[in-house]
C-alpha cells in the first residue's frame, strides 16, 4: 500500500519541514510566532485554539489574529471557549470563516454581530463533552495552539493546576497527525510532572508573559444575600437532606456559594455531615474551604483550578486530585463525564425559566453558548448504576407506574425578580426570539424542562417529579414564581392543591423560619473568613480583597 | 447552630449598630424618620431621599450611664453629608452640651460633604465640627467609631480626627481624599485605588492603630466595638489642655519625618520594627494588638 492511504503524515512532514527554520529544537522565539503559524497551518485548515474556560493561549491567539490573511484564510476555528477578543479578531480580519465552539461568554456581543453580517458560518454551539467527542469524529483539528505551564528542551509539557481542555485537544491533534504548538510561561531544565509527552509535540513558544487565567470561581460571600441564604437552607433541607445526596456538581453562581458555607453551619445543624455533600466534580470554589475544613467533603474532581487556591488544594491531596509534584491535575473532559454520568446532583441557576420548566441564560443579541451546563444538568438516560438519591427520584417520576431507572436531580435555583426587576419566570424565553434572529435550528435553551427535576425559588420548592400533567406541572412553576405575572396568573386553588400534595413546598412547610435566613448562618461572611478558613494558604487575586 | 454568632459591624446598618453598640433596648432616636426631615437639594435635584436623611441620633445609655449616639447610614449616598444630615449631628452636640451624658458616639460611615449639596453640606459639615469642639471644650467626650464600608473620608476624616479617642476596625478606613480621588487627580502610579490590598494597607484600621490615628483596633463585630466603648467611658475624660496639644503636634512632626519614604502600610511596619510586615493584614485584632504592644513604642501618638 502506498501513498494514499498516509496522506495525513505526508502532510504533517511537509508542514514541520517548513516551520523547521523558524525552532531551535522544539523552541521558537516570540518574535518568530506569527511566522511560525503561517508556515504551519495551510488556508482551510481546522484549528483548534485552545480557550477554556479559565486557561487561554492568547499569545498563540494573538499571533494567529496578527497573520496575514493573504497566506492564511477560511481557516475553520474549533474551541471550547471564546473568551479574548483575539478570539474574534481571527474571523473579523479575514482569517477564519467557519467555527464550532461551546460558549462565548464575554465576545458573545460581537460574535452575534459577525453572524448576523455573514462574515461568520458557526457548524454548532456544542456542550464542552459533544464537542471533544467531534475533536475525535469529524472535527479533528489539523493544528492545534495550546497553553502549559512550562516547557522542557525536548518539548514535554508540564501544564499546572489548569490542565482544563488541553488532554482532549492534543490527544484528538496528535494522534490524526496534526500539529501541536504549545505556549509555554517558562522553560525549564526539569519538569515538575510531565502532562504531555514530548512525542505528541511539535513545538513550543516562551510567551512575552504568562498565560491568562480567569478567577471565574471566585464568590465573594460579602455578596451573598439573605434571600440566598433562605433559598439554600430550602435546598439543604427540602432537597439535599431528603434525597441524602452524595454526589453532585454546583454552578458557579452566588446562590449555590451559599448553599457552599451553609454546609458547616446549617447542615452540620441538622446532622447532614457524612450524609450529603461527600463527593464533588466542582472547581475548587474557595467557599468549598469552610465545608472542607469542617469535614464534609471527601472528594473533588475539578474541570480546571482557580486562581489563587493553588497552595490549598495541594496541601489538602486527600481531598483533590494532585500529581506526585504535589500540584493540581484537573481535567475538563473527564471531570464533564464525571458530572454527567457519575453525579445524582446538579444544581444551578439560571436567567429565565419558561412554563415547561425549560431555562435559558441566552440573551437578545448575544450569542453565548452554554458550556458544560447541559452535560451537568441533564439526565445520562445511559447511566446503570443505582445509588438512593437517583432511585428515589426515579420512583418519583414513574409515579404509580414502575420505574425501570432512576433519575438526576437536576435543581434549578433562582430568585423570581433578577436585576433590574426582570422576572426570571416568563411565557416565552427569549430563547426563541434569539433563534429567529440567528437563524439557528433550535432555540439555544441550556436546560430542557423535561431534564428540570426541582425548582427553588424564594416562595418555595416546585418538586416537578411528582406532576402528573403537563397543566399540573405549569401551575407548579407559577406557585413558586412569586409576583412574576406568570406567578400572579396562577390557579391558586390548583397551587394548594399541589402544595396539599407536596408538590409544591413553601419554606413553612418544611419547618423553615424565614427569620432564621441571616447572613450569620454563612459559615465565611468574606473573602478575609475563607482565608482565615483556610489556614492562610488560600491567596485570593488582589481584586476580590479588602485589606 | 453549633457555632457562636458573630455580628458583622461592616455589614450592619446604622440602626442594627445602635442597637448593638448600647445597652439593649435603651435607644431613644430623635428627628427619627417619621418626622420626615428629608433633603431639599435632593428633592429639587429629583433624586430620591431617605427619611432620615441618611443618619441616626439619639440618646441611649450604655453601662447604665447615659450617652449620645449618631451613627450615619453608609448605604444613603455614601453615608455622605448634606445639610438635614449635617444638622442633626450638630445638633446631638449641641444637646449634649445642655443634657451632659457620659459621652458622645459617633458610629462614622461617610465619604464627607454630600456633593449635590455643595455649600449647603460645607457648612453644615463645619458647622458640625464647631459644635463638635464646644461640646468637648465642655468637657464632653467624643468617641468615634469606624468600622463601615464607607469609612471616614473627606470633612468625616476631620471629624473623626477631632474626637478625643477613635475605634477603628482593620475594615474601617481613615482618610481626608479618599483613594479614588487621589488616583483621579495624581494619577494611578500614584494610587491605585483598584489594588484594595494597597488601599486597605494605606487607608485601614490597621495601619491608623499603628500610627495612632485610632486609639484602639477591634475585629469586625458590633460586640467588640461596644466593648470598646464601654473601656472608653470607663476611662477618665481625656486631657484637653496646651500642654497635651503641643505633645500632640511634636508626635506629628516626628510622625511625618519618621515615615517620609514610606509608600504602603508595610513600609511603615517595617520601620516600627514589626517582625514580618507582610502578615499583618491576615492577623485578628487580639493578635495584631498584642504584636503591637510588645513593641518598645508601641505607638506614635498615645
Amino acid at each position: 500500500m502506498g501513498a494514499p492511504w498516509n496522506q495525513r503524515a505526508a502532510r504533517r512532514a511537509r508542514r514541520l519541514e517548513r516551520l523547521a527554520p523558524l525552532t531551535r529544537g522544539r523552541e521558537i522565539a516570540a518574535a518568530d510566532m506569527v511566522a511560525a503559524l503561517e508556515a504551519a497551518i495551510e488556508p482551510g485548515d481546522r484549528v483548534c485554539l485552545e480557550g477554556n474556560n479559565q486557561k487561554q493561549a492568547d499569545f498563540l491567539a494573538e499571533s494567529l489574529a496578527d497573520c496575514s490573511p493573504e497566506r492564511l484564510h477560511d481557516l475553520h476555528m474549533v474551541q471550547s471557549v471564546l473568551a479574548l477578543p483575539s478570539h474574534i479578531d481571527v474571523f473579523e480580519r479575514g482569517i477564519a470563516n467557519r467555527l464550532d465552539f461551546s460558549f462565548s461568554g464575554p465576545q458573545a456581543n460581537r460574535l452575534a454581530r459577525l453572524v448576523q453580517e455573514r462574515r461568520i458560518a458557526i457548524g454548532a454551539i456544542h456542550t464542552y463533552l459533544e464537542l471533544f467527542g467531534r475533536y475525535f469524529v469529524d472535527l479533528t483539528p489539523d493544528v492545534c495552539l495550546i497553553a502549559a505551564q512550562a516547557a522542557d528542551a525536548d518539548g514535554n509539557l508540564y501544564l499546572g493546576p489548569n490542565t482544563e481542555d488541553t488532554p482532549a485537544i492534543v490527544e484528538a491533534t496528535a494522534f490524526r497527525h496534526g500539529i501541536v504548538v504549545a505556549q509555554v510561561n517558562e522553560k525549564l531544565a526539569r519538569l515538575p510532572r510531565v502532562d504531555i509527552p514530548a512525542d505528541w509535540t511539535d513545538a513550543f513558544v516562551v510567551a512575552p508573559r504568562p498565560n491568562y487565567i480567569e478567577p471565574l470561581f471566585t464568590r465573594d460571600p460579602s455578596l451573598i444575600t439573605e434571600i440566598q441564604v433562605l433559598m439554600a437552607m430550602m435546598a439543604i433541607k427540602g432537597i439535599y437532606a431528603e434525597y441524602g445526596v452524595q454526589r453532585l456538581n454546583h454552578g458557579i453562581g452566588f446562590d449555590t456559594a451559599a448553599i457552599e458555607l451553609l454546609l458547616p453551619t446549617y447542615a452540620e445543624s441538622l446532622g447532614l455531615r457524612g450524609r450529603i455533600c461527600k463527593h464533588w466534580a466542582l472547581n475548587p470554589h474557595p467557599t468549598l474551604i469552610p465545608a472542607i475544613e469542617a469535614g464534609f467533603v471527601e472528594s473533588v474532581h475539578s474541570f480546571g483550578s482557580e486562581v489563587g487556591m493553588e497552595n490549598y488544594v495541594a496541601a489538602r491531596s486527600d481531598v483533590f486530585f494532585t500529581g506526585r509534584d504535589g500540584s493540581m491535575r484537573s481535567n475538563r473532559a473527564f471531570c464533564q463525564t464525571a458530572g454527567l454520568y457519575a453525579c445524582d446532583m446538579f444544581i444551578g441557576s439560571t436567567l429565565q425559566i419558561d412554563l415547561a420548566g425549560n431555562s435559558s441564560t441566552a440573551t437578545l443579541g448575544r450569542i453565548a453558548g452554554f458550556g458544560g451546563a447541559p452535560n451537568m444538568g441533564s439526565d445520562a438516560r445511559g447511566r446503570r448504576h443505582a445509588s438512593p438519591a437517583w432511585l428515589r427520584a426515579g420512583r418519583e417520576r414513574a409515579g404509580d407506574g414502575i420505574a425501570t431507572r432512576g433519575q438526576k436531580l437536576v435543581v434549578q435555583t433562582v430568585e423570581t425578580f433578577r436585576e433590574h426587576m426582570a422576572p426570571a419566570f416568563v411565557e416565552r424565553l427569549d430563547a426563541w426570539q434569539l433563534m429567529e434572529d440567528m437563524g439557528m435550528d433550535l432555540p439555544p435553551i441550556m436546560i430542557h424542562g423535561d431534564d428540570v427535576t426541582h425548582i427553588v425559588t424564594e416562595e418555595g420548592i416546585a418538586n416537578l417529579l411528582l406532576c402528573r400533567s403537563a397543566a399540573e406541572r405549569e401551575q407548579a412553576i407559577r406557585g413558586v414564581a412569586g409576583y412574576t405575572p406568570v406567578g400572579r396568573a396562577r390557579d391558586a386553588r390548583m397551587v394548594e392543591n399541589l402544595r396539599d400534595r407536596g408538590v409544591i413546598r413553601r419554606p413553612d412547610d418544611i419547618g423553615i423560619d424565614k427569620r432564621d435566613a441571616t447572613r450569620d448562618l454563612l459559615a465565611a461572611r468574606s473573602i478575609k473568613d475563607l482565608v482565615r478558613a483556610s489556614g492562610g494558604l488560600y491567596d485570593p487575586p488582589r481584586r476580590f480583597r479588602n485589606w | 447552630m453549633n457555632r457562636p454568632h458573630r455580628h458583622s459591624w461592616f455589614e450592619a446598618d446604622a440602626r442594627a449598630r445602635i442597637a448593638g453598640l448600647v445597652d439593649a433596648g435603651s435607644f431613644r432616636e430623635l428627628c427619627g424618620a417619621h418626622e420626615r426631615l428629608t433633603s431639599p437639594h435632593l428633592a429639587a435635584l429629583d433624586l430620591p431621599a431617605a427619611f432620615d436623611d441618611g443618619v441616626v441620633v439619639g440618646e441611649a445609655t450604655l453601662d447604665g450611664r447615659p450617652v449620645l449616639v449618631g451613627a450615619q447610614q453608609g448605604a444613603f449616598n455614601g453615608g455622605a453629608v448634606g445639610e438635614i444630615h449635617g444638622a442633626k449631628l450638630r445638633g446631638l452636640f449641641e444637646r449634649a452640651r445642655r443634657t451632659r451624658p457620659a459621652a458622645v458616639l459617633l458610629a462614622i460611615d461617610s465619604g464627607g460633604v454630600r456633593l449635590h449639596e455643595a455649600n449647603a453640606g460645607l457648612i453644615a459639615i463645619s458647622e458640625l465640627m464647631r459644635a463638635l469642639l464646644a461640646a468637648r471644650a465642655d468637657g464632653i467626650p467624643v468617641y468615634g467609631l469606624i468600622g463601615g464600608s464607607c469609612g471616614a473620608f473627606g470633612g468625616m476624616g476631620i471629624v473623626a480626627r477631632l474626637c478625643d479617642a477613635l475605634v477603628m476596625s482593620e475594615e474601617g478606613r481613615l482618610g481626608l481624599s479618599g483613594p479614588e480621588v487621589i488616583e483621579t487627580v495624581k494619577g494611578v502610579d500614584e494610587f491605585d485605588s483598584k489594588d484594595r490590598a494597597l488601599v486597605w494597607r494605606v487607608t485601614g484600621g490597621k495601619l491608623r492603630r499603628s500610627l495612632g490615628d485610632a486609639t484602639m483596633l477591634v475585629d469586625d463585630d458590633i460586640a467588640s466595638f461596644r466593648d470598646a466603648a464601654r473601656s472608653l467611658l470607663a476611662r477618665p475624660v481625656p486631657a484637653r489642655d496646651l500642654a497635651a496639644l503641643d505633645a500632640d503636634q511634636r508626635a506629628l512632626a516626628q510622625r511625618a519625618a519618621r515615615y517620609a519614604e514610606a509608600r504602603d502600610g508595610l513600609d511603615i511596619w517595617r520601620v516600627l520594627g514589626l517582625p514580618d510586615p507582610g502578615a499583618i493584614p491576615m492577623l485578628d485584632a487580639a493578635d495584631f494588638n498584642r504584636l503591637l504592644a510588645s513593641l518598645p513604642s508601641p505607638t506614635e501618638a498615645a
